[in-house]
């Protein structure tokens, strides 16, 4: 049995020591005495790739001539963590990546991601100017508590509307409803109906994927339902609120009529005005901008009893090299970007993580226009379903179109199953993901 | 005379191998050019598939060695209802695709060999669609087959039909895939057929002119009979080829909604490329083979006779 990528804190003593010899000699570091380029691997794909992309650029042109690059390869977001692992086992893996908080335990289990608190501390990265939230969520508790990640922005789904939809039905655009019964009528007035058919949604879903899944998972939380316990034992406490929030669903296609499944492509469809509501991520904020879409982003309504939305933080995180000396300048190259994630966190997406970012008194006037980007900002106060730190984490996310949770929840959208049964059936496979570790 | 060739050659066979051995003069050359395909063909095809036999009976998730489970990974795979639904999926995707690709194929090539105005035409375009690759066949007809502003739910709404949810409800979402695969599948099928076309010689036409025969009577009893192995081949081909529909169902359903056009070609990259089921995905991916192979058994049996009969 060839042994798994082992990175124990033994072995991380030894690569911290390396590093550590290697930052500390006098001098330039080791990797500046001859010119390196790190490897970057990156599955950003939607507008704000476009804006990272320019964070990198910056980065290359910051560091022309002093000894330190970065090559950016984009790789397909479903097939990322596969390659990541294959390039890893052959030891051939990146320097770094993108990264989701709370859905890496098994590849910091297989030692293919490495624990970063020490070379962030040699490196002078200021972990305490970091949210102390954000640094919680880039920790695997199961792991030594290491820190995993440099946190490079926090995500939340919020709506944006459609401002010439909301004028068009007498809204008045400054304002929107902060409860799911008056949103409800917003949509109503908004929605476009030939006969029974909608043909321009007032709440934009789709029949299968992501969107319905997601909308169930906030809406099951706001009505007190747990996908796990606090103390990662029990599976989906409280059913009855998954069960009413997955009836909510339905009832946004069948009852009330706001939704329809016959869309297929939730991004083009609000951008190209089928739909009004529309609770997505920062991420759309560039592409929607770009094309001059009449849009604001509001805070997510209380729906279910208590005001809550996904949550999702991503960053950087490092991988597995033979050549530990490459540690200390990826960690370089990461602090650089953290340091200036001011574009990345005024345009490309999210709220930055930095006090020092966010205490800028530009922060609310720079990039983007407050109306559309606040509201990502503003309700990260609320943001709280994000992910569940276990090996099986993947099938628990709720922001996902083809986990095993989204697959089950399909049959409930499509008529196939009661949600009493696929209820039973989530509860069943994710206690077995808990029992896992 | 037959018997005196065979008895010469077989005495000749010996004595040429004697004269190699005898001299160590082994033919380099010969090997070194079948090496240019063997070796590549070892490296890449009988390697892999030899190994993810192996991969089958394990637990494995590249990192790390894989763990041998003898026949786990079957167990699970047959007691997965998602694979079930993707076996049965890809049996109804064969029943329509294959026949759907056979006759237009068929058809359209009768058309074109008939030299009749725009055949020239019609060859090239008839053909175009299989030079074009799956994703971008994939992204026409996701537009096409729009349930609001597809084209086709236009057309069949001025007859008063529909609208249609080809790619949006469990009941149409596997017929909407398989009207795009027949497209993108028929030109070969049109091409492997106008060649068998004009091979049927054309005393046999004449022959049944003289007898009287019609135009059907002329295709029933000349035209099938004389390209019945190139309508076997089609199908085979056809046949495994749906088997492994994948790039369609990823592009245009993404297997949904309800798993209800997912393929087995589909489930297994989900859970080898995303959910690093290796082992897994390895035993379904042996299950398919010997389906595929079952199936193309049974049916090159039934058409030879059919052709004996």
């Amino acid at each position: 049995m060839a042994k798994k990528l082992e990175m124990n804190r033994r072995r991380f003593v030894g690569s911290a020591a390396a590093t550590g010899l290697a930052t500390v000699m006098p001098g330039r570091a080791a990797w500046a005495q001859s010119d390196m380029e790190l490897v970057h691997w990156s599955w950003l794909a939607a507008s704000d790739a476009e804006v990272w992309g320019k964070m990198i650029d910056a980065f290359n042109e910051a560091h022309k001539g002093k000894g330190l690059q970065i090559k950016m390869e984009v790789i397909p977001e479903e097939q990322y963590v596969t390659k990541v692992n294959a390039a890893a086992a052959t030891g051939r893996a990146p320097d770094f990546g993108w990264g989701t908080a709370g859905v890496r335990a098994k590849m910091a289990a297989d030692g293919v991601i490495v624990p970063l608190d020490d070379l962030a501390d040699k490196a002078g990265l200021d972990i305490a100017d970091f949210d102390a939230f954000a640094i919680k969520q880039a920790r695997y508790p199961k792991y030594d508590n290491g820190l995993f990640m440099v946190p490079m922005d926090l995500m939340s789904l919020q709506p944006e509307v459609n401002t010439d939809h909301l004028k068009e039905a007498g809204y008045d655009p400054e304002t929107f409803p902060g409860d799911g019964k008056t949103m409800l009528e917003w949509a109503d007035k908004m929605t476009k109906r030939d006969g029974d058919t909608v043909t321009r949604s007032g709440i934009m879903m789709t029949g299968s994927g992501v969107q319905p899944t997601v909308t169930w998972g906030i809406v099951a939380a706001q009505m007190g339902f747990q996908r796990a316990s606090e103390d990662l034992k029990e599976a989906a406490v409280n059913p009855e609120a998954g069960i009413a929030a997955m009836q909510y669903v339905l009832d946004l296609f069948d009852k009330w009529k706001v939704s329809t499944r016959d869309v297929t492509d939730r991004y083009k469809a609000f951008g190209t005005g089928q739909g009004s509501i529309f609770w997505t991520g920062p991420w759309t904020l560039n592409g929607y901008v770009d094309q001059g879409l009449p849009f604001r982003t509001y805070l997510f309504p209380n729906i279910g009893g208590t005001q809550k939305t996904y949550f999702e933080m991503g960053g950087m995180e490092f991988y597995k090299q033979q050549d530990e000396s490459r540690y200390a300048a990826t960690m370089e190259a990461v602090k650089w970007l953290s340091d200036n994630s001011f574009l990345w966190t005024t345009v490309g997406r999210g709220a930055s993580p930095r006090k020092s970012i966010l205490n800028r008194p530009d922060y609310k006037t720079a990039g983007h226009p407050w109306e559309i980007r606040g509201a990502f900002v503003d309700g990260m106060s609320f943001a709280t379903e994000g992910e569940i730190p276990v090996l099986a984490g993947p099938d628990f996310t709720i922001y996902s179109g083809g986990n095993y949770l989204a697959k089950t929840l399909e049959t409930v959208w499509a008529g196939l199953a009661k949600p009493e049964d696929v209820m039973a059936q989530i509860k069943d496979q994710w206690q077995r993901g808990l029992d896992a570790g | 005379m037959a018997d005196a060739v065979v008895v010469d050659r077989a005495a000749a066979a010996p004595r040429h191998a004697r004269s190699l051995s005898a001299r160590g003069d082994i033919e380099w050359a010969g090997y070194a050019l079948v090496a240019f395909f063997a070796v590549p063909f070892l490296i890449f095809n009988v390697g892999p598939v030899l190994f993810g036999i192996y991969v089958g009976f394990t637990e494995w998730g590249i990192i790390g060695s894989p763990q041998w489970i003898g026949l786990e990974n079957y167990r699970t795979a047959l007691a997965d209802p998602w694979v079930r639904v993707a076996f049965v999926n890809v049996m109804k995707y064969a029943l329509v695709i294959v026949p759907g690709v056979t006759v237009l194929g068929l058809l359209f090539a009768l058309f074109v060999n008939q030299s009749w105005p725009l055949s020239a035409v019609s060859r090239t375009i008839l053909f175009t669609p299989n030079v074009v690759s799956a994703t971008v066949i994939g992204l026409i007809w996701v537009w096409v087959l729009d349930t609001q502003f597809g084209v086709l739910n236009h057309y069949l709404g001025l007859i008063g039909i529909g609208p249609i949810k080809w790619l949006t409800s469990v009941q149409w979402s596997l017929i909407g895939v398989s009207i795009a695969s027949i497209w993108w599948d028929m030109g070969l099928a049109f091409v492997l057929f106008l060649a068998a076309l004009q091979n049927v010689p054309r005393d046999l036409y004449e022959a049944a002119d003289i007898d009287g025969a019609g135009r059907l009577a002329k295709l029933w009893h000349v035209v099938l009979p004389h390209i019945r192995p190139t309508i076997s081949m089609v199908v085979t081909l056809q046949l495994i080829s749906t088997m492994r529909i994948f790039s369609q169902v990823y592009v245009m359903t993404d297997g949904g909604p309800a798993g209800s056009s997912s393929s087995v070609i589909y489930y297994i990259y989900k859970t080898a490329v995303q959910q690093q089921r290796l082992g897994f995905a390895s035993a379904v991916s042996i299950l398919l083979f010997i389906a595929i192979l079952i199936l193309t058994i049974v049916q090159r049996f039934v058409l030879r006779e059919t052709a004996r009969g």
